[in-house]
């Protein structure tokens, strides 16, 4: 390692971080969603998709990259609790292998139907004016649109903590997740819970969808490589931990930045390989609960 | 958490074992394929449903579920593909190879993941079947072939037949079929067969009378993993090619949607689901290139509507009917 130069260490400590960021937001939204409702959203990643494509029409119609993110929230939020609402409420107090196996039909479908809409090539988007310079920094030129995933995705990690540990909702979210048929006997309606919850995690998702989406351009067939990502994440940090989501994203985003750099063609088996060694160690993840692996 | 998601789904006459002439009359089916359906169709029918039989014994009948079977599959598909390209294999010795190759893997894998509780299994084995299929794109590119999969397989013969003709080929498969059928029926009347069920139906009792419930679900992966090796064995005879894709992720979710279809944790479930799967994926891809989108959206109505899948639901409805005939 001596022979590499300290600035190119810290340039892939810099793209780590910013890719680690991208997956902290897809996988505590996964985290959120299997803490609440137990069940694993196999369709996380094509909900990421639906994001990015959220942002392109959007951005086509109102020029604002900003619009584009805040409305890619909103839109696949509510369809991630019409979903949850329709199609996944049936399933509850059943085989809690069923929720799994109706998202992995959903992520068969969607990407299908989003091929005949918006056909089969990719939409690209490109970077919001104001974020598309470079930043100077010493010895250092840091891409501004990294520099600005790593502020936003704290900003909305540190609102997302806020919400859960202040706000009287967040509150219930937290309590329903340790223990729903007391918060059920306290008189309020869990179910509703539920599908905010679902529609919040599935938010993240969009959002992750989103602010990747200049940085890859939106595919239809970008969904599963993002939800494969969002579970080695949860299995590396821990699943149902949103701590976990947070340190497992930005630990394979740096593992995913240095491999590229050092063997790229060993770039995407890298973070599997992780992913073997962390359930060697600690099967339950860095941050998991005993007994809930 | 929600304490009240345990297992309610109606199983599907679990007491009764399949009847032998069940096994006997399937085969003797399987005998006539070819003459309504096209001989290719047919061969791609048996060898799917073999890899269903496996999946089945680990899905249906363990319960445990695994989204990475493409890797065995694969694996399976690769090994002996590589036997007969280059070491000039005969059939017989590149069909173990790919078997064991499997089975290999699946031993790695389970001792790795087994111990994990359900959808957790179900994520760990999907990822490690995707890290076999970017092993296979790239880094190991000048052995698999890459994007462009394993060619030049030289054609094959077994007994003086030649395999690379249809009708051969088919019967070939077939009766490895109706040993595969036959051998699942003898494990299903097993002793171990029936623990299998008993730790579906309730691990904590099983694990409470002293049975080793880690160790027999290693084992019906390792099983299961024999299927898929020997089902992705036979697709490289029957392609003389083995395209990247056997490893791809969309493999298990197929094998898993042809399972579900059919009825999961029923004998004949597998070889009714994979003939529906391909029968309509060959129809909607006359009519349309995007067959994903309704072949997605049926197994959502399925899950919803008949988690049975077809040969659940006839039989719920057939016991359902003679307790009304009773009845009156």
């Amino acid at each position: 390692m001596s022979e590499i130069p300290w600035n190119v260490i810290a340039m892939q400590l810099f793209f780590g971080i910013a890719l680690g960021c991208i997956f902290v937001l897809l996988s505590s939204g996964m985290s959120i969603i299997y803490g609440l409702l137990d069940v694993v959203n196999f369709a996380h990643g094509t909900f990421a998709m639906l994001g990015a494509y959220a942002v392109f029409v959007v951005v086509s119609l109102s020029d604002s990259f900003f619009v584009g993110i805040v409305s890619a929230v909103v839109i696949v939020g509510i369809i991630g609790m019409v979903i949850e609402f329709l199609l996944l409420k049936p399933l509850y107090g059943k085989d809690p292998l069923l929720p799994l196996l109706l998202t992995f039909g959903l992520s068969v479908a969607i990407p299908d139907f989003m091929k005949i809409v918006f056909g089969l090539i990719g939409k690209p988007i490109s970077f919001p004016d104001a974020l598309s310079g470079a930043i100077t920094l010493g010895p250092l030129t840091l891409p501004g649109y990294r520099l600005f995933i790593i502020i936003f995705t704290l900003v909305v990690m540190i609102s997302l903590w806020l919400f859960l540990k202040k706000s009287d909702l967040g509150m219930i979210i937290r309590a329903s997740t340790r223990d729903s048929q007391m918060v059920q006997t306290l008189g309020i309606n869990v179910s509703r819970i539920w599908t905010v919850g679902f529609g919040m995690g599935v938010g993240l998702a969009a959002l992750a969808g989103a602010i990747a989406a200049p940085m890859m351009s939106a595919t239809p067939d970008m969904g599963v490589d993002m939800t494969m990502t969002a579970f080695v994440v949860t299995v590396v940090g821990g699943l149902g931990s949103l701590g976990g989501a947070i340190v497992g994203g930005l630990f394979i985003g740096l593992v995913v930045a240095f491999t590229s750099y050092v063997a790229s063609a060993y770039s995407s088996v890298a973070m599997y390989f992780c992913m073997a060694v962390i359930l060697l160690v600690r099967p339950r993840g860095l941050f998991g609960e005993q007994g809930r692996e | 958490m929600v304490d009240d998601r345990t297992s309610t789904i109606k199983l599907p006459n679990l007491h009764s074992p399949p009847k032998p002439v069940i096994v006997y009359g399937t085969f003797i089916v399987l005998l006539f394929l070819p003459l309504i359906i096209s001989t290719p169709l047919a061969t791609e029918i048996l060898i799917w449903t073999i890899f269903g039989l496996g999946f089945n014994l680990l899905l249906g009948y363990t319960g445990v579920l695994s989204f990475g079977h493409a890797a065995y599959f694969g694996l399976g598909a690769y090994a002996a593909g590589l036997a007969f390209r280059y070491l000039d294999a005969s059939v017989p010795v590149g069909i173990i190879m790919g078997i064991l190759a499997a089975m290999l893997l699946a031993c790695i894998i389970g001792a790795l993941a087994i111990r994990s509780k359900g959808v957790y299994f179900a994520m760990i084995s999907l990822a490690f079947g995707q890290m076999l299929y970017f092993l296979a794109l790239s880094p190991l590119k000048g052995i698999t072939g890459g994007e462009d999969g394993l060619t030049r397989i030289p054609s094959l013969d077994f007994l003086s037949f030649s395999l690379g003709k249809p009708l051969p080929l088919y019967y070939f498969v077939c009766i490895i079929t109706g040993i595969m059928l036959f051998v699942t029926w003898r494990i299903l009347q097993s002793p171990f067969g029936k623990l299998l069920q008993a730790f579906r139906e309730n691990e904590e009792r099983a694990k409470a009378c002293g049975y080793n419930t880690t160790l027999v679900k290693y084992c019906s992966l390792v099983i299961s993993a024999f299927y898929a090796g020997l089902a992705g064995a036979l697709n490289t005879v029957y392609l003389s090619y083995v395209p990247l894709s056997t490893l791809f992720w969309l493999t298990s979710g197929t094998m898993v949607m042809m399972t579900i279809l059919g009825g999961k944790g029923t004998f004949l479930g597998p070889l009714l689901g994979v003939g529906v799967f391909l029968f309509l994926q060959n129809t909607i891809s006359l009519f349309t290139p995007r067959w994903e989108l309704f072949v997605g959206a049926i197994f959502v109505v399925i899950i919803l509507v008949f988690p049975g899948g077809i040969m659940g639901t006839l039989t719920e409805k057939f016991a359902a009917f003679r307790m009304r005939r009773q009845g009156e």
